[in-house]
Order: structure tokens, then C-alpha cells, then sequence
């Protein structure tokens, strides 16, 4: 299993999660042991549900435990307002 | 002149966030005060009422008391949590059935028990991961919430009635009560 695999595995079930309210989940490496994971909204995105930063930041942070990369932080759509 | 406001803090921390202590439990719900905590998400208000109709029916409790949130996707404004505070033994509040609205109901939930009030919060099993986090930066990773199946907002009321029944044992559970009237 690739480091790659092993990220999209970790993260699958909260991008699921985030669907739900209208929010794509990508990430990226950052360094060669941290990614970076962006929350974009989509057409239709329910804005007042968006996780609080903090709240998706320890989220993400326990998802990214099992693998090879560590979280170097967490970007929200342009004008988030948690 | 310069404007003061209080910022609200999305997590609900206040500096008291590391109690995880739960309250005392009840173990009988006859004669309490039970206080529902509507967070105004569709269906939350038909979902609180049947749960409380079936602890009517079936643990004796006594009076119930409605209260609405004014947003759900952050905790509780304090004038109203104390006015809960002093006016119920338990609180039930829902429903979690989005990101931030879950980890509000849970934050709600640890703020009353932290207040000595056994509480239930309720979210859909798709955000438990959302409702999780917040108990985790509340400082209360053990903190138990019941989570029902998702979808609840778009449900009819049979489908609603459904919910109430997978709710009604994970709540008793969770306050502790064991006596049947």
C-alpha cells in the first residue's frame, strides 16, 4: 500500500462526512511527513455546517494517525466564518 | 468610544474544560423535570417529544419543559443554559444531523453535565466523528452521546418514531437508569 492509499484510506469516511453537508475534502504532502488537507465548498454547501477549525483540526489530526504523514494544518473555504 | 463584544468561541470552551467528570446519575426518571433542548434543526423538536412521550409512558417522569436554541451550529448562549440549569434535573437535546450542529449538541451536552445536569446529546451516526472531536477538545473524550442513523431532518413522522426507538435505550443507558415504573 502506497503512502497516498494510506492517507485516502484514512480520511475516507470524514470526506464522506463532509459530503454530506456539501464540502470536498482533498489533501496534499506538505513535507515529506505532513500533508495539508483543504475543505472546499460546493454549489449548495450548507455553510452554517461547517465544523468549528478546532473541532476539524483534532478530527483530522487523530484520521492521519495511523499513517505515514502527520497533519500540518487545516485550510476551510475562503471567508469560513468558524 | 471603543465597542466591546464577546466573541463566541465555536468549541464553547471556557477555561473550565477540564472536568470529566460526569454528574451524579439518577437511575430512576420518576417525578424528575426533564428539560428538551431543540437546536431547531428540522424534525429535532418531533424527535425530543416522542423520546419524551416513551419516558412518559414507560419511566414515569414528571414535568417537561421545551427550550429552543437560537443557532445550532454553536453551543448554548449562557442566559439560557442557566435558566435550564435551574429549572430541570436531566436534559435531552437535539439533533446533531450536521458537522458543526453534532459538535455543538455535544458541547451542549458536556456543558449541563459539567453543571451537574445528566444529559443526553443526540446526533446522527454519520457526524460522530464530528460530535467525537468536540468532546475530545472539550477535554471529555469519554463524554457518551447517543447516535441515531442519518438522515433525521428528512424523515417523516413514522420515520422519526423510529429514531426516538433506537434513541429512548442509548439515553437510559447513558443516564444511568435502570428503574421502570
Amino acid at each position: 500500500m502506497t503512502a497516498a492509499t494510506s492517507v485516502d484510506d484514512a480520511l475516507a469516511s470524514f470526506r464522506e462526512m463532509m459530503a454530506s453537508d456539501g464540502y470536498l475534502l482533498t489533501w496534499e504532502p506538505v513535507t515529506d511527513d505532513a500533508v495539508v488537507v483543504r475543505i472546499a465548498a460546493t454549489e449548495g454547501a450548507c455553510e452554517d455546517c461547517l465544523v468549528p477549525l478546532p473541532v476539524m483540526t483534532n478530527i483530522m489530526a487523530k484520521a492521519l494517525a495511523p499513517t505515514d504523514y502527520a497533519l500540518d494544518h487545516v485550510e476551510l473555504p475562503p471567508g469560513a466564518t468558524h | 468610544m471603543t465597542i466591546l463584544e464577546a466573541l463566541l468561541d465555536p468549541t464553547g470552551a471556557t477555561g473550565g474544560e477540564n472536568d470529566s467528570t460526569l454528574s451524579p446519575r439518577p437511575v430512576t426518571l420518576a417525578g424528575l423535570t426533564v428539560g428538551l433542548l431543540d437546536n431547531t434543526k428540522p424534525n429535532s423538536t418531533l424527535l425530543l417529544d416522542e423520546i419524551a412521550a416513551d419516558l412518559r409512558r414507560d419511566y414515569g417522569i414528571g414535568e417537561v419543559k421545551h427550550y429552543v436554541k437560537d443557532y445550532f451550529g454553536t453551543p448554548i448562549k449562557d442566559e439560557l443554559f442557566q435558566q435550564i440549569v435551574s429549572e430541570v434535573d436531566i436534559v435531552i437535546t437535539a439533533v446533531g444531523d450536521c458537522g458543526s450542529c453534532s459538535a455543538a449538541t455535544v458541547a451542549d451536552g458536556i456543558l449541563f453535565e459539567r453543571a451537574g445536569i445528566p444529559a443526553v446529546s443526540i446526533t446522527s451516526d454519520a457526524f460522530a466523528m464530528s460530535g467525537q472531536a468536540m468532546a475530545d477538545v472539550q477535554g471529555f473524550a469519554g463524554f457518551q452521546f447517543v447516535m441515531v442513523e442519518h438522515p433525521v431532518a428528512s424523515l417523516d413522522v413514522e420515520h422519526i418514531r423510529g429514531r426516538a426507538d433506537q434513541a429512548v435505550p442509548e439515553a437510559l443507558r447513558i443516564l444511568g437508569v435502570t428503574e421502570v415504573v
